[in-house]
């Protein structure tokens, strides 16, 4: 049952809801995406009379706050967290009907591309319990993929939702920058973190993005362009569509079974009517994307965290000074690889390293989003397979960090987060059992254009309410 | 002047930011300070001469501006909710030398 | 040996907002702990910065009354350092791009009138407060403060001397209470202030060494706390010493500055644009708004007084060092002529008596019309200066001094007639004073006078008795 369905049958609210929460529970053992469960009966008992998610059970990646309910951000630091206030989707949510019954895992702090390092442990891979989900909305991306809700709440800073919507064979969508509130989400890099969401088709996509979307006054940065109907809008025709194919990521890919799962769905949408192109980056700049990332997100990560140190909140340590109390609180509440990062972070801060590195990072930055506006110029969107394989085996630590492939073909997506590019990743085909997906970004602010080549994608494929069996 | 990048040196910065590494912890950070030299070859081989930084994914200027009006004040009770040690209405620390 | 003194001051500024200034939380000043704050004003994750349109507008006001160059695109940066006050582990401030630049003031020195500049004015948010407790020996808390919009005001070293300084303090306090910005009450915390002072060898090209001064917790101690201070490194370098980088504290007891800490090279506040704030640009038409609509401003008062009512400079200054004063002086002014006398009256005895009884001019049940009445008796001659000294404390409850003179007794006789009648009956009955007088002792004239005074139970008018007695002392010692 899609989204629209379900908001319509009222009776069945109560039922859909309670099941949906014990589905989740029920698969915990296997799947462990889940951080804190949320009962659905007060929220039952205060459901408005109609909304557009009426009924509809939902998770939220547990880096939104919401009021009462523990919020964690996946580390220990802020494993007793109770916030004080809801984030602003939360009440968008509360007036459209929809139930939370799930603040789902998410790698520490939204650091990090495999769901590993969340402090309750792996987010495992509904398709393939061996392998990992993906990162850092893995816990979201799961609960959508395996069936227990039909939309769930993340976030995407480089990629945390479009890969592991690759990795799960779901719909996840990056919408543009300042497209949803940013209040009351645990932020990561303020200039790169996007709020988005996990579906398991266009048309439910649609819906969630008409309930999220829309200006916040307490977050400055969110946009003041009025909300289009987007279900209404939603439409498959691609005639008239101009697609390019991202030639630096294809021509990089690794693997030749998604190169040619992409290139058979490229042909399909050329038969449908639209324009197929190319597109090519400079290489220097596609080389340079995970340094530019990695520098941007680690500085501004290390400074927004500094508010994490036991005294007003969070897992306090105790010490016989102010500065131990705060020492120790980080030390045991922040896990090695984010302390790591926040060394490198603030390096990168530094008065006399700033030129070189953080701003030299920011003024690539810009060069890479002018390519893509040049891209944009002439195509309505950049298409290329969201990741080079499905997901990685858990125990895989062989991924070479520095080598063409992996530079190019997985960390292709950040473009979206650089220039607040409406993104978003659709199941294309499966290798070994498993999901991979093409990922699709198209111009600021025109996400209708966006639903419409992903439902046209959808169509082609046939992967509408992909469920994964747990087994 | 500069200073070595070795593990102590990355100590002392985890310090500053109010944290620790273990041993083990400062050595994979010299490490890794490797990897990072070697991938900022990559951002250097940019040439950005003349390019500004960007600093927002777009660069669209604001006009608003929140009016003066009280909006949202917690009450002590919430103020304090997520703290054990509370004292009068304060929170409370070890005393803290200026 | 000749030094060079070079002096800069940094002031920050509360501002009078309704709420904070990156939070819809209200302002507080004396409320219970922690009752007026918010999720953002204590730093809880996820939160985000919403500017406060009062504070930028109260900001604007300051920059223009003390001629700075307003930057119409506001821009924010984050000053990262770790402590107990600072909630999000950084400050909200305007590093890069101050709001104002390149303004200045005018301060007045022994040498006459002079200009300071002042190097920028930015916008930042402060800091809660933390107090300790003895009794527990912890720091105790409060986020109340936590997010109060702040001016930041930076002077050009252009100060050089303890003198300067008091008056460039003074001027700056002065000119952002009139345009009613701020409280800035150094006392109360509303106004803070602190002092750069370093000295060189007169000629010398390299600068000496900076000592920062904090904690300077009222105007006076300013000029007294940068006299010591040059002072004392004036005698580390005659005696051949180094002076070191240091923060020190204004000590009250010993009026000398202490060691707080060692500056230990600079800190690093890796500063960076504020990711969560977009450029804002602002209305010029706005801006022009807030500036036509400003109060006036000290100097421009100054420069009234003088040409309307020609008050001395010395009163003049006195009287608009209150702002509050100078306006009730104003309305006093529309009901009489003489502004000497309503300036005396409220600078003496009006002042005298609000300071007694705790209350300010504004709550005060004083009409100007009544002080007006009282000047206009006095110099029509219906009552003397000693007697209307005697009105005060009825005016200042509100009572009408004809009626209170009445009801007291109180009018001058200025009858020449009945007046030469008590001059004739004094002079009778003190023949020695008409000998001293005779034999050339002056004074007897005022013994006299004093004698007449008595008689007429102060009654008389003084002007008159003095004419009386000393034209009847002549008549009679003419033979």
């Amino acid at each position: 049952m899609m989204i629209a369905e379900m908001a319509k049958d009222t009776a069945g609210a109560e039922k859909r809801c309670e099941a949906a929460y014990a589905k989740a529970q029920a698969l915990q053992p296997k799947l462990n995406d889940v951080i804190t469960f949320v009962d659905p009966k007060e929220q039952l008992a205060k459901l408005p009379a109609e909304g557009l998610m009426r009924g509809v059970p939902v998770a939220l990646k547990d880096n939104v706050c919401t009021k009462g309910i523990r919020t964690t951000a996946g580390s220990r630091i802020l494993e007793n967290y109770v916030p004080i206030y809801n984030a602003n989707i939360v009440d968008r949510l509360a007036a459209a009907g929809a139930v939370t019954i799930a603040k789902a895992s998410m790698d520490e702090l939204a650091m990090g591309g495999t769901n590993l390092t969340c402090f309750q442990g792996p987010v495992y891979n509904p398709w393939d319990q061996t392998r990992m989900s993906g990162g850092s909305s893995g816990g979201s991306a799961v609960l959508v993929a395996s069936g227990v809700v039909p939309m769930a709440i993340g976030s995407d800073t480089g990629d945390s939702i479009r890969k592991p919507a690759s990795f799960c064979g779901v719909v996840g969508v990056k919408p543009s920058y300042g497209r949803i509130s940013r209040y009351g989400i645990i932020p990561y890099a303020s200039s790169l973190d996007h709020v988005g969401y996990f579906t398991r088709s266009i048309e439910d996509a649609c819906v969630a993005l008409k309930v999220l979307a829309g200006r916040d006054d307490r977050d400055m940065t969110s946009s003041n362009r009025p909300v289009p109907d987007y279900p209404a809008l939603l439409n498959s025709d691609l005639h008239g569509r101009k697609i390019a194919v991202f030639k630096n990521v294809i021509d990089a890919l690794p693997n030749p079974e998604t190169k040619k799962m992409f290139l058979d769905l490229m042909a399909k949408l050329q038969e449908r009517g639209a324009e197929i192109g190319e597109f090519e980056f400079r290489d220097d700049l596609m080389k340079a994307m995970l340094p530019t990332y990695y520098l941007i997100a680690n500085c501004e990560a290390t400074a927004n965290h500094s508010n994490l140190d036991g005294i007003r909140f969070g897992v306090r340590q105790d010490g016989a000074s102010m500065e131990e109390i705060m020492t120790n609180s980080r030390t045991k509440g922040f896990g090695p690889l984010i302390r790591k990062r926040f060394v490198i972070g603030s390096y990168g801060l530094f008065q006399e390293n700033q030129d070189r590195l953080f701003r030299k990072a920011q003024k690539v930055r810009r060069l890479i989003v002018d390519q893509a506006y040049e891209c944009f110029r002439d195509y309505d969107c950049l298409i290329a397979p969201a990741s080079a394989d499905i997901a990685p085996r858990i125990d895989d630590a062989s991924r070479d960090q520095l080598s063409d492939g992996y530079l190019i073909a997985e960390n292709h997506m950040v473009i979206g987060n650089f220039g607040g590019f409406p993104s978003m990743s659709v199941p294309m085909g499966f290798e070994q059992g498993c999901p991979i997906g093409v990922n699709l970004t198209c111009r600021p602010f025109e996400e209708s254009v966006m639903f419409g080549l992903g439902k046209a994608v959808e169509e082609i494929t046939g992967y509408r309410d992909l469920t994964a069996e747990v087994k | 002047m500069e200073e070595k990048k070795d593990a102590a040196y990355f100590k002392r910065l985890a310090h500053q930011l109010m944290f620790d590494l273990s041993d083990a912890e400062a050595e994979d950070i010299v490490k890794e300070f490797d990897t990072l030299g070697r991938q900022l070859t990559l951002l250097d081989a940019v040439d950005t001469e003349g390019v500004e930084p960007m600093v927002y994914p777009f660069e669209e200027e604001t006009s608003f501006i929140r009016a003066d009006e009280v909006s949202n004040v917690i009450s002590q009770d919430e103020a304090l909710a997520n703290v054990d040690k509370k004292l009068e209405g304060h929170f409370v620390l070890p005393k803290v030398v200026k | 040996m000749d030094y060079d003194v070079t002096i800069g001051i940094e002031i920050h500024c509360e501002l009078k907002t309704r709420t904070k200034m990156f939070s819809g939380a209200p302002c507080s000043f004396g409320r219970k702990a922690n009752t007026c704050t918010n999720e953002v004003d204590l730093g809880h994750p996820g939160t985000l910065p919403c500017l406060n349109k009062e504070a930028v507008a109260q900001a604007i006001k300051a920059c223009t009354a003390l001629h700075l160059t307003i930057d119409p695109l506001v821009r924010f940066d984050r000053k990262n350092y770790y402590y107990s006050d600072l909630p999000k582990g950084f400050q909200i401030t305007q590093q890069f791009h101050p709001l104002g630049r390149d303004g200045w003031i005018m301060i007045d020195t022994a040498e006459g009138p002079r200009r300071v500049g002042i190097e920028r004015i930015h916008m930042e948010e402060d800091t809660a407060k933390q107090f300790h407790l003895s009794s527990v020996n912890e720091t105790l808390l409060d986020y109340n403060r936590a997010g109060t919009p702040l001016i930041e005001i930076v002077s050009r070293p252009d100060i050089t001397s303890g003198e300067e300084a008091q008056a460039y303090v003074e001027a700056l306090r002065q000119t952002l209470y009139y345009i009613g910005v701020s409280d800035v009450k150094m006392e109360e915390g509303s106004m803070r202030c602190d002092v750069n002072v370093s000295i060189k060898p007169k000629g010398s090209a390299h600068l000496g060494t900076k000592n920062e001064i904090k904690n300077l917790n009222s105007i006076a101690n300013v000029g007294k706390a940068v006299d010591y201070e040059v002072g004392r490194q004036k005698q580390i370098l005659e005696s051949g010493g180094r002076v070191e980088q240091e923060t020190r504290r204004f000590d009250e007891a010993t009026k000398t500055t202490v060691l707080m800490r060692k500056k230990e090279g600079n800190v690093d506040y890796k500063f960076f644009p504020e990711p969560n704030i977009f450029p804002i640009r602002l209305d010029p038409e706005w801006i022009r708004q807030i500036q036509a609509s400003m109060p006036e401003l000290p100097e421009a008062r100054k420069l009234r007084y003088e040409k309307e009512y020609g008050l001395s400079d010395h009163d003049i200054n006195i009287l608009i060092a209150n702002k509050e004063l100078s306006e009730f002086f104003e309305r006093v002014m529309k009901s009489t002529k003489n502004a000497k006398s309503a300036c005396n009256w409220l600078l003496s005895d009006v002042s005298a008596w609000l300071n007694k009884h705790e209350t300010l001019i504004t709550d005060c049940a004083l009409k100007p019309e009544d002080l007006a009445k009282m000047i206009g008796m006095v110099d029509s001659g219906k009552i003397s200066s000693a007697q209307a000294k005697e009105l005060v404390d009825d005016i200042m409850q509100g009572r009408d001094p004809e009626q209170a003179a009445e009801a007291k007794g109180l009018k001058q006789v200025s009858d020449s007639g009945a007046l030469s009648a008590m001059v004739n009956e004094v002079l009778d009955a003190n023949p020695q004073a008409i000998e001293d007088f005779r034999n050339g002792k002056d004074r007897a004239v005022g013994f006299l006078v004093g004698q007449v005074m008595k008689k007429s139970r102060g009654q008389a008018n003084p002007g008159m008795v003095n004419q009386l007695i000393s034209a009847e002392l002549k008549k009679r010692t003419a033979q």
